[in-house]
Parts: C-alpha cells; sequence; structure tokens
C-alpha cells in the first residue's frame, strides 16, 4: 500500500509540474504577441543567445566536423567507401550534430544564465518589484527570451552547419589526401534542402525549449542561493532531455518512412 | 484625521501557507492621507499582509478595498491600473542589477506611463537628487552603491511616479541606525510632498515613530491594537507593551511557548 501511494506521489508531482510548465509557457507565449513590446530587451537577449553563443557554438562544430571525418575516414576504409566521408559529414552535421550539440552548448551556457539570472531577481523580490510597478514579468523577462532563443538558436545552427562541414573538409583535404573540388562536389551531390530545414526547425524547437526551461525554473526558484543554484542545475538538466527526446520526435517527423 | 475617508479597507483577510494559518480575520483601516505603521515581531504576518495588498500574493478569504474598489482576485490591466496607485520600498530595496539607478528610478516611468527615455532620465535625476543622490550617480549600478544608497534608489523609484498610496516594507533594516534616521526622514518629507497615503510595516520602534501618525501591532496573524502614535506607551495592551520595550517575558512568550508544546 505504502509503495503504491509512494507511486502515486511521484505520479501527481509529475503531471503537477507539467501542468505548471504549460500553464507557464502558454502565457509567457501569448505575451510575445500582446503589445506592449520591449524590442531593447528582445535586442539583448539576441545579442546574448545567438552573438555570444557562437564562439562555443563554432568550436565545437569545426571539431565535431573534422573528428567525424575522421571516424568515417577509418571505418569506411575496411570497405572502400572513403567517397562517402564527405556526404556523411555533410547529413550528420547538418540533419542531428549541428542542432544537438549546438542546442547541448547552448543549454550550459544560456539556460543556466537564464535560470540564475531570473532565479537571483525572485529571490532578491525584483520580480515582486515589477508587478508593483505596473510591469508584467512574463512580458517583460520571459516573452523575450522566448523569442530570442526561437530565432537566434537556427542562425547560430545555420553558421554551425558551415563551420561542421568545413571542419570535415579540412581533414579531409589535409590529412586524408582527398581532392578538395571533388570534395565539395560529393558535399553538395547529396544534400537536400530538407537535410538543412529539419536542422532549422530543430534548432529553433531546442531554442524555445532551452530558454523556457531557463525561464520557468529560474522563475519559480526560492529559498536564496541553494535555491538558485538548484534552479540553474535543473535548467540544464531538463532542458538537455528535452532536446533529446524531442530530437527524435522532429526527427520521426521528418523521415519516417 | 478621523472624519478622513478610509483609503485601505481590509476585512476577514485570511491566508494560509500549507497548514500554517499566517493572517487570521485580519481587519485594518488606512485612512486618506495619513501614515500608518504595523509593527511586529518576525514571523508575525506583517510582509505578507502588505504583499496581499499591493498583490504578490492572494488571500485565501477576505476583502481588500481601495479607494472602495475590490483588488483581491483583479488581474491583468486592471491590476496594473490600481498598481499604477501604488510605490513601494522593497526590504532589500530590490533594484534591478541590469540597470543603471537612473533606469532603476524611472522604470516606472518608462514602462506603466511610457515616457520617453530622455524625458524620464531628466525627471529620475530629480529623484534622486530628492533623496540625497547626485547627477554623478545616475549611471552607476545597484552593485556600485552601499545599502543606504540603494534604499535612497528605492525610495526615487517608489515616488518617481507620483503614487497617491506608498509602501514601505522594513525601511531601515540592514543599514546603520544613522542611515536609518536619514531614510526614515526622506520618507517622512516624500510622504508629505505627495500628499499620499503611507503604509509602513516594520520591527523598529525608532523608525515607527518617526514616519507613523498611527500604528497597528499585529500578533499571531491578527492586529491586537491600533492607535495614535502619541499613545503607544500608554496602550494598556500587553502584546504592545512586551514589543516595544522588548521584553522577554510577556503574552506573546508564553504563546509561543505553548504553541511550541502542542
Amino acid at each position: 500500500m505504502g509503495f503504491l501511494a509512494a507511486i502515486g506521489r511521484v505520479v501527481i508531482s509529475f503531471l503537477t509540474a507539467t501542468g505548471r510548465l504549460a500553464i507557464f509557457a502558454g502565457i509567457s507565449v501569448s505575451h510575445i504577441v500582446r503589445p506592449p513590446f520591449y524590442p531593447r530587451l528582445l535586442l539583448r537577449q539576441i545579442i546574448d543567445i545567438g552573438y555570444y553563443s557562437l564562439p562555443v557554438v563554432g568550436l565545437t562544430a569545426v571539431f565535431t566536423g573534422m573528428v567525424l571525418a575522421l571516424q568515417s575516414y577509418t571505418g569506411f576504409a575496411r570497405f572502400n567507401a572513403e567517397s562517402a566521408v564527405a556526404t556523411v559529414v555533410v547529413l550528420s552535421i547538418t540533419r542531428e550534430l549541428a542542432p544537438v550539440l549546438a542546442g547541448l552548448m547552448v543549454a550550459g551556457r544560456i539556460g543556466a544564465a537564464m535560470a540564475a539570472e531570473i532565479g537571483t531577481m525572485r529571490v532578491t523580490e525584483q520580480i515582486d518589484a515589477l508587478s508593483t510597478l505596473s510591469t508584467n514579468p512574463y512580458k517583460y523577462l520571459v516573452a523575450p527570451r522566448l523569442l530570442a532563443g526561437f530565432i537566434m538558436l537556427p542562425c547560430c545552427v545555420l553558421v554551425a552547419d558551415i563551420i561542421g562541414v568545413f571542419g570535415g573538409y579540412l581533414i579531409s583535404v589535409h590529412k586524408l589526401g582527398f581532392n578538395p573540388s571533388v570534395y565539395i562536389k560529393n558535399t553538395w551531390q547529396f544534400l537536400e534542402f530538407m537535410d538543412v530545414l529539419s536542422g532549422l526547425v530543430k534548432a529553433a524547437v531546442f531554442g524555445f525549449l532551452i530558454a523556457l526551461m531557463g525561464c520557468y525554473h529560474g522563475y519559480y526558484s526560492k529559498g536564496g542561493a541553494q535555491g538558485v543554484g538548484s534552479a540553474t542545475t535543473n535548467a540544464v538538466v531538463s532542458a538537455s532531455i528535452l532536446i533529446l527526446g524531442c530530437n527524435y520526435l522532429i526527427t520521426e517527423a521528418f523521415f519516417a518512412q | 484625521m478621523s472624519d478622513a475617508r478610509i483609503k485601505i479597507a481590509i476585512r476577514g483577510l485570511n491566508k494560509f501557507f500549507g497548514a500554517k494559518h499566517v493572517l487570521t480575520d485580519l481587519d485594518l483601516d488606512v485612512r486618506e492621507g495619513e501614515s500608518l505603521v504595523v509593527i511586529g515581531a518576525s514571523g508575525t504576518g506583517k510582509s505578507v499582509l502588505l504583499k496581499n495588498i499591493v498583490g504578490i500574493l492572494t488571500p485565501d478569504s477576505g476583502s481588500i478595498k481601495i479607494d472602495g474598489e475590490e483588488v483581491v482576485g483583479v488581474t491583468g490591466n486592471a491590476r496594473d491600473r490600481i498598481n499604477r496607485k501604488l510605490g513601494m520600498l522593497f526590504q532589500g530595496a530590490a533594484l534591478f542589477d541590469s540597470l543603471p539607478l537612473w533606469e532603476n528610478a524611472a522604470f516606472g516611468l518608462m514602462s506603466a506611463q511610457g515616457m520617453g527615455r530622455e524625458e524620464a532620465r531628466v525627471e529620475a535625476i530629480e529623484r534622486l537628487k530628492q533623496v540625497g543622490l547626485s547627477e554623478a550617480d545616475a549611471d552607476r549600478f545597484p552593485s556600485d552603491i552601499s545599502a543606504g544608497a540603494q534604499k535612497r534608489v528605492g525610495l526615487a523609484r517608489a515616488i518617481a511616479t507620483e503614487p497617491e498610496i506608498l509602501f514601505f516594507d522594513e525601511p531601515t533594516t540592514g543599514i546603520d541606525p544613522i542611515m536609518g534616521d536619514v531614510i526614515d526622514r526622506l520618507i517622512v518629507s516624500c510622504v508629505r510632498d505627495l500628499g499620499a497615503t503611507a503604509l509602513t510595516i516594520t520591527h523598529d520602534m525608532e523608525s515607527a515613530r518617526r514616519i507613523g501618525d498611527r500604528i497597528a501591532m499585529i500578533y499571531d496573524g491578527k492586529i491586537v491594537w491600533v492607535g495614535d502614535v502619541g499613545d503607544i506607551d500608554r496602550s494598556g495592551n500587553e502584546f504592545v507593551d512586551q514589543f516595544i520595550h522588548g521584553r522577554v517575558e510577556g503574552p506573546m512568550s508564553r504563546l509561543i511557548a505553548a504553541n511550541a508544546s502542542v
């Protein structure tokens, strides 16, 4: 009986948290489309999420592309399929690795920062102060971050696609002895618009989820420094899990036969 | 003063946090133009009362009327309209870390009243000067200034929109006695200049005597005494007597001990 009660408590707790998150997301999204708007705050978030994430996303992409080329080559050489390296690199990068790895890196960088900033505002009564100044915290704090995440992660992933493919090119041409023009031709030959588009759609969803988790856990943080620390950890962990789960669902939606 | 109309009327207010009954059928009136100070020990419900009035918390039952208009359960634009009548100085000032001092002071002007940045900056600098800061401080950030200066900026932010009602949450907590006196004098002068109604919560009796026209004592979620500030020393209320003299022995200690033993 106690065991069943424990399961029941976990289920109820999970459903409560899910419902609260859904309400939080619904209210926040509604404030994205309703005036007044805060373009200065949106611009700041766009710069934070997009521009300042480019170095870490770019580094991740270039090394991923390099490793992918090297691994594919050593594997494919066993059955004389070295010519497929360029195709494997470009498809892997655009469809999967750029959006997922960029999402995970940005979740660590931006999701944590959002949770910490909003969490600190919560425990120092700054969010309460916003309310008393007739300013809706959802509109002022959450909506610009959600919109910026939704817009900017695809931009970062587009850059990561290019840098990742370039990383593969560098290794293939300068280390593995591929002909540069043949490598570029092979890269383009099997790449389809849908490959890039699926990666960008994933990135937009991941960007939204990263911002949502950062804002949600920050907004409901409590208990001072320890609470803000927990909110930061929860934001990164939950965003990462959601990224991996949604990655499968979007892949299924795009490519399942 | 007794003929003044009621600006804030609270009736039968109840607030629970889980099983803990924090406010218990609380009744309180704040008259227009007066400065009412609510005193009480830590954990007796002072902050919860204030947060219920300004809409940060929602009571479980009861009524709060501002200018005769019910505010419990009011949300969205209607709540924003009510909040435009209010200004609040938070216990820790609650300044926005990411904004310079002038933007903190001008926040309500720009956000709630739609004032342009240039005009708001001029107005904010005037308010900063009013609370004893200079124009040179305007571009500094909250983390660059002392706790006392942060309280001043918080006060400038609270009065910038010229609200009808001002709330002060523990205005002298966390600052030295001299700065506390300075803040109290600023509060008195700002409230007088605006002709506003003020509600302050504090456990600092010196501050309460300086700021208040009337004092209300809260204990265990109820108002146990209300009277003019001049009557506090002869209130005849054993809770008030214990609190203002800071005695360990008294009815509050007995009740705390009785509750702890249950």
